[in-house]
């Protein structure tokens, strides 16, 4: 490198005459990296205390089923065993689930549109059920398997139980459109 | 100590890297006016310059899982300027390489004895004055310091093409210079 790189490469700082508008290019900068990224309008179903009683009961059962599992854990005969049992809980909110959905194809106080709706969101949860009971078939081990099974029901039940008070409270609208779980 | 400049404003980095927007703007605030330079340096006007920048940064903050520390994150983002502006120029038809071929080729030694040209100011107007493409490789040498290996990835052109563009470039410039 010769005396006038040398001399270029010292000054360089003389070359930054320029000051950004920075204000004006962040804002652009922001909402172009939200256009990328849209957020979704979220209503919190979790803080209603109905869903809260629902959810204490069945994750009380979740905690119960998990840690008995665990204990017998090591005896293959036993493991038979806690399937069994596993399989009676199921049973049991499988049969609840299907006598409330029942329910809300039977009541005549919403129109086929708004129970297809919800329906469909029903549908979309006893897809979700239906991948863990495989995943569960090859790990009957597997904690996170069970315990989104939990949260699966969970759900369920408490969209069947809202749908059922609004329609009680006569008072129904479309929001079950925007509920994003 | 090299690990350590390699590093440099790591926790910022991190937490943008998760999308956190106010460590996001504060390295934005951080390079910011250096990258408007670097653009207006090869865009020359302030509109298309303001659009790389902002481009730049939208593509950095949505590309951050690939910053990896392999370099700093200013030159990072710096090389990222540069390929959009290049780009931009290209639309443009701007010539990124000076078109200009010399048949004559006299010995690229400069006579760095004369210290009249080592004027900072002068220097500064007479690369104003240069063709466009010899004031993208003067710009990308001298001033972003890229070597000629990476000048060739820059502009797509061979390492060849770039030293003797950068000679004859340097040449003209210490010429206008010198008639200043």
């Amino acid at each position: 490198m010769d005396k006038f790189e040398k001399y270029i490469k010292e000054n360089k700082g003389a070359f930054d005459v320029h000051k950004a508008n920075k204000d004006k290019l962040w804002a652009n900068i922001e909402s172009g990296l939200e256009k990328q990224a849209p957020k979704r309008k979220v209503i919190r179903l979790w803080n209603r205390t109905v869903f809260k009683v629902a959810a204490s009961i069945l994750l009380a059962l979740g905690v119960f089923t998990l840690a008995n599992h665990m204990i017998t854990n090591s005896n293959s005969h036993e493991n038979q065993f806690i399937s069994q049992e596993l399989q009676d809980i199921d049973s049991h909110y499988n049969g609840l689930v299907a006598y409330q959905v029942k329910l809300i194809n039977n009541t005549p106080k919403l129109t086929a549109s708004q129970k297809k709706d919800f329906l469909s969101f029903m549908d979309d949860l006893d897809n979700e059920y239906d991948l863990l009971i495989e995943e569960l078939k090859k790990n009957i081990d597997n904690e996170r398997v069970l315990e989104a099974i939990v949260i699966n029901y969970k759900k369920r039940i408490e969209l069947i139980e809202n749908l059922l008070k609004q329609i009680n409270s006569s008072k129904i609208t479309n929001d079950e459109d925007v509920y994003i779980l | 100590m090299e690990t350590n400049i390699l590093y440099t404003h790591k926790d910022l980095v991190e937490k943008s890297k998760l999308g956190d927007r106010v460590s996001q703007y504060k390295l934005y605030e951080l390079y910011v006016d250096a990258m408007y330079n670097v653009c207006m340096r090869m865009m020359k006007v302030k509109e298309d310059a303001e659009d790389v920048v902002q481009d730049s940064f939208i593509e950095a903050f949505n590309n951050m899982a690939s910053f990896r520390y392999e370099s700093t994150f200013g030159s990072w983002l710096k090389r990222i300027v540069v390929n959009k502006s290049i780009n931009q120029l290209k639309k443009k038809k701007i010539p990124v390489v000076s078109i200009e071929k010399e048949m004559y080729h006299i010995k690229t030694d400069i006579e760095d004895e004369d210290t009249s040209i080592l004027d900072i100011k002068k220097i500064i107007k007479s690369i104003a004055l240069l063709p466009a493409g010899y004031q993208q490789i003067i710009n990308l040498y001298l001033v972003e310091g890229y070597d000629h290996v990476e000048i060739s990835e820059i502009l797509d052109i061979s390492t060849s093409t770039s030293k003797s563009q950068y000679h004859r470039a340097k040449k003209k410039l210490i010429n206008l210079i010198k008639a200043s």
